[in-house]
C-alpha cells in the first residue's frame, strides 16, 4: 500500500452490475496490497451501499437510458487513508427505522472509520478508511 | 424416522448477494417443513445483508415454529458480517458441521 491511485466506474444500477464493481474493487485494494481482513471488509462496506442503491434509490426499476445508475470511487492517498465514494441520482430514504432493514447502513458504520451521507444531488456515500498498519 | 433423516441440508455456494436473492428465498423456502434445518454456508466466499436478511426472516419462522435452525459458516467474511449487523445473537453458527448437526439432533429429542 504506498502508492496514491484511484479508481472510477459508472454502471447501470442493476443488481447485475453490483458484484462486478465490487470485484474491480477488490482487485484495486489486492494491487494496493492491502491485507486480505481490510480488503474484505472494505468490499462488503461498499457491497453494501451498492446493493441498497439497487434495492432503493430508484423505487421504479429501470436502467442507465432512464438516468438510474450508479457509480463507485476508490481514492487511496498513498500514505494509509482510502476513500470509497459510492453515488446514486434517486433518493435516500433512511431504512434503519424500519423493522428488519437496514442492516446495511449498519455494518457500513461499523466497517468504515468515518461514513458522510450527501442527499443534496442524489446520493453521495463516502466512507473512509484509515489503513496504516 | 431417524434424527439424521429429520434433518434438511440446504447448502449455498459462492457469492450470497443482491443478485441472488431469490434464489436464496425459493431455496430456504423449500426446506421449511422440515423438523430442523442446516444451512450450509462453508462455501459461501461473499455474502450481503440481503442474503442475511433471507436469512434472519427464514430462522425468525423456523424458530417461531420451533424448528431449530443451524448455519454452518466457514468464512470469515461471512462471520464478521453476522458480528458487523449485531445479529450474532439471532443466529446458531456453527463452525463445524459434525457440531451444527449435534446440535440440532438434540433440539429435535428435547
Amino acid at each position: 500500500m504506498k502508492r496514491a491511485s484511484a479508481l472510477s466506474l459508472h454502471c447501470p444500477a442493476h443488481s447485475r452490475c453490483v458484484a462486478p464493481a465490487r470485484h474491480a474493487l477488490a482487485a484495486f485494494l489486492r494491487a494496493l496490497e492491502f491485507d486480505r481482513h481490510l480488503l474484505e471488509d472494505v468490499t462488503t462496506a461498499a457491497g453494501e451501499a451498492l446493493a441498497n442503491i439497487v434495492e432503493h434509490a430508484y423505487a421504479d426499476g429501470g436502467d442507465e437510458a432512464d438516468g438510474r445508475y450508479l457509480e463507485l470511487t476508490a481514492e487511496f492517498d498513498g500514505s494509509g487513508t482510502l476513500a470509497v465514494d459510492v453515488a446514486d441520482g434517486g433518493s435516500f430514504i433512511a431504512r434503519h427505522s424500519l423493522p428488519g432493514r437496514g442492516f446495511g447502513l449498519r455494518i457500513i458504520r461499523t466497517i468504515a472509520q468515518r461514513l458522510t451521507i450527501d442527499t443534496a444531488a442524489g446520493t453521495r456515500l463516502r466512507m473512509v478508511f484509515e489503513c496504516k498498519s | 424416522m431417524t434424527d439424521t433423516e429429520a434433518i434438511k441440508i440446504v447448502q449455498f455456494k459462492g457469492e450470497l448477494e443482491i443478485g441472488r436473492k431469490g434464489e436464496i428465498h425459493d431455496a430456504l423456502a423449500a426446506v421449511h417443513d422440515a423438523r430442523a434445518i442446516l444451512v450450509d454456508l462453508a462455501e459461501v466466499s461473499y455474502a450481503d445483508s440481503i442474503a442475511l436478511t433471507e436469512l434472519l426472516r427464514f430462522c425468525v419462522k423456523a424458530q417461531r415454529e420451533e424448528r431449530p435452525v443451524a448455519l454452518l459458516i466457514q468464512t470469515p467474511q461471512f462471520a464478521r458480517l453476522i458480528q458487523y449487523a449485531g445479529l450474532a445473537s439471532s443466529f446458531k453458527v456453527f463452525a463445524q458441521n459434525a457440531e451444527a448437526l449435534e446440535y440440532l439432533q438434540t433440539s429435535i429429542r428435547s
